[in-house]
């Protein structure tokens, strides 16, 4: 279903000479990540910003739900809509529930439900209200306020949220995990989102539709494996870059392919029986979980020369894992980052999913193509 | 400290803590008026820049008329006494209000704005909820200024009949008696550094709320 249409929209700024927005014909599918990309000044922010009427259209429709938004008095329109921003915008006088709070203070909801609905929201975003609530911006780092800022959006339940590079501002590690924490979000929301980003892998990694940009023209609006296979012109081509293969990396997520998975032993497993374990192992390794079943660490040939009696002596913690939404271009960044042939892939909860090696990678890609 | 110094401290007590009262009466009137007529004016000016660019340089050319100039001026209008020097004092305060003021608002990061117009905020609503509290400590920052200017200023109204520590230091030079001269000068000086102190310590904790 069609949540929102952008027909004909032109925007043109008070005097600029030329046109921000060219006769933009889109389409916005219901429950669908629109990612709108293209290099600075193409018009993907004034595109998104006009959904909401931060910025009036100079001509054309916008229709949600059918509805024109000039229709929709603004103050509603925006109450409607989610908004994250770049470099987030949280209120920096007011605590992290308030800032949570503002949407659902702007609907006059009760306090009661204010409170319990913000620790929901921070509780979700992976925040632990009992510590952060009471906090401001300025004590957070830069992945938790980019967090605070999705909760913020989320706190009302919109149908339909605008994200302007929301995971801009934080270093690649942290953005790779926000991304793939706030895909599986996504998976149970089903939102209609506009998710405007100048990082094209950025895009392939969180889009079900990439709206290509360019001169305040619309150049391709497509899948990803569309865009990457058949683009559309030079100028697309350049911009999706011309190692598609490990671009198609994005595309693929852990959870998508088998994974194999190593034996396991507990912490407090004999040495004996750990030995036999990797001895017995392809990868020659070893899973170590504690007594909740979550993975802390492996146990190679290495780890065995160590003296001790149990496994709970001897393994090596595990680092970098990847979830299962992590693509394959993160998890080939921290095998190359490790030197290791495999990364060890958990699930939410950490427990161990499997570990996934370059040979699962090559041939993910071979039948992705 | 000088003996008869000290013996007119202790002698004149009463009139002193009368013309301190005084003295602070019409300095807290004049900045109560100027923060109500100076934030509005520059929450004005931070919605129209018309309305700026004549308010802000206007409220700098009041600045620069020698008070005494401007209180002798108002005579004709006002006469002499207690409402020439509130006036004068109120328009001494609008500068450093007005321009604090505006410039608080203008210098809110404008993600901030946005964010808060995107969340569905209405302008009333950001005005109170987001720049106001944003540029609280910058206005504030204004007000201790104009404070401790027009405690200073303050001294001089007393020309115009409208009381204050000045008496001491008129009265002191028509009768050529220094120590009162030197206790009017001592006391306005001190309520100056106590106004400055106090408003500061209001502003730091202010902003550290905010941080």
């Amino acid at each position: 279903m069609i949540k929102i249409k952008y027909e004909n929209v032109v925007k043109q700024f008070p005097g600029s000479d030329h046109l921000a927005v060219d006769n933009l014909n889109m389409e916005v599918h219901e429950g669908e990540i629109c990612i709108l990309v293209g290099p600075s000044g193409c018009g993907k922010t004034t595109s998104m910003k006009m959904t909401n009427r931060i910025f009036e259209h100079t001509s054309g429709h916008i229709y949600i739900d059918g509805v024109d938004n000039r229709d929709i008095n603004p103050i509603e329109l925006r109450l409607g809509i989610g908004y994250v921003i770049q470099e987030i915008g949280l209120f920096p006088h007011m605590t992290i529930a308030d800032n949570v709070a503002t949407v659902l203070v702007e609907k006059k909801w009760p306090k009661n439900k204010i409170h319990q609905r913000v620790e929901e929201m921070l509780n979700l975003v992976g925040l632990d209200p009992e510590i952060y609530s009471k906090r401001r911006p300025s004590g957070l780092s830069g992945g938790q306020r980019q967090r605070v800022g999705v909760a913020r959006a989320l706190a009302s339940d919109p149908p339909v949220m605008l994200m302007d590079e929301p995971f801009g501002a934080v270093d690649p590690i942290t953005r790779a995990r926000l991304q793939n924490e706030f895909l599986r979000l996504q998976e149970q929301m089903k939102k209609t989102i506009i998710f405007v980003t100048h990082d094209i892998d950025e895009a392939i990694k969180m889009g079900d539709r990439i709206a290509v940009m360019r001169y305040g023209q619309l150049v391709q609006y497509a899948t990803p494996d569309d865009l990457l296979s058949m683009p559309a012109n030079d100028f697309v081509s350049s911009l999706v870059g011309g190692n598609r293969s490990i671009k198609r990396l994005n595309l693929i997520k852990v959870e998508d392919i088998d994974l194999y998975r190593p034996p396991e032993v507990a912490e407090g497993d004999s040495k004996t029986k750990v030995v036999e374990a990797v001895a017995g192992d392809k990868l020659g390794v070893a899973l170590v979980v504690d007594d909740r079943g979550k993975l802390v660490g492996t146990v190679t040939n290495t780890d065995l020369k160590r003296k001790g009696e149990y496994v709970k002596d001897i393994y090596a913690p595990a680092h970098d894992l990847v979830g299962p939404k992590s693509t394959l271009r993160d998890t080939l960044s921290i095998m190359l980052g490790y030197g290791e042939g495999y990364a060890l892939a958990v699930d939410q909860e950490g427990k161990p999913r499997g570990a996934v090696s370059v040979d699962d990678i090559f041939s993910a890609v071979k039948d992705n193509e | 400290m000088n003996q008869t110094l000290w013996d007119f401290f202790i002698t004149r007590q009463d009139l002193l803590l009368e013309l301190i009262l005084e003295h602070v009466g019409i300095v807290l009137l004049a900045v109560a008026i100027a923060i109500v007529i100076g934030v509005t004016l520059g929450l004005l000016s931070s919605y129209y820049s018309a309305l700026a660019s004549i308010i802000l340089p206007f409220t700098q050319i009041m600045m620069t008329v020698p008070s005494i100039a401007l209180l002798a001026l108002f005579i004709p209008i006002f006469g002499t006494g207690f409402l020439n020097g509130l006036i004068g004092l109120v328009i001494y305060s609008l500068l450093p209000i007005v321009r604090n003021t505006y410039i608080g608002i203008k210098e809110i990061d404008k993600g901030i704005i946005e964010a808060a117009q995107g969340m569905g905020m209405s302008e009333r609503r950001i005005l109170l909820k987001v720049k106001i509290p944003l540029a609280l400590p910058v206005i504030l920052a204004g007000v201790r200024t104009a404070t401790v200017m027009i405690t200073g200023i303050a001294a001089i109204v007393s020309a115009v009949g409208a009381g204050g520590l000045g008496e001491l230091i008129f009265r002191g030079i028509a009768r050529t008696y220094r120590d009162m001269i030197i206790a009017g000068t001592i006391l306005i000086s001190l309520l100056g550094i106590a106004a400055d102190y106090g408003l500061k310590a209001a502003e730091r904790s202010l902003t550290k709320q905010q941080s």
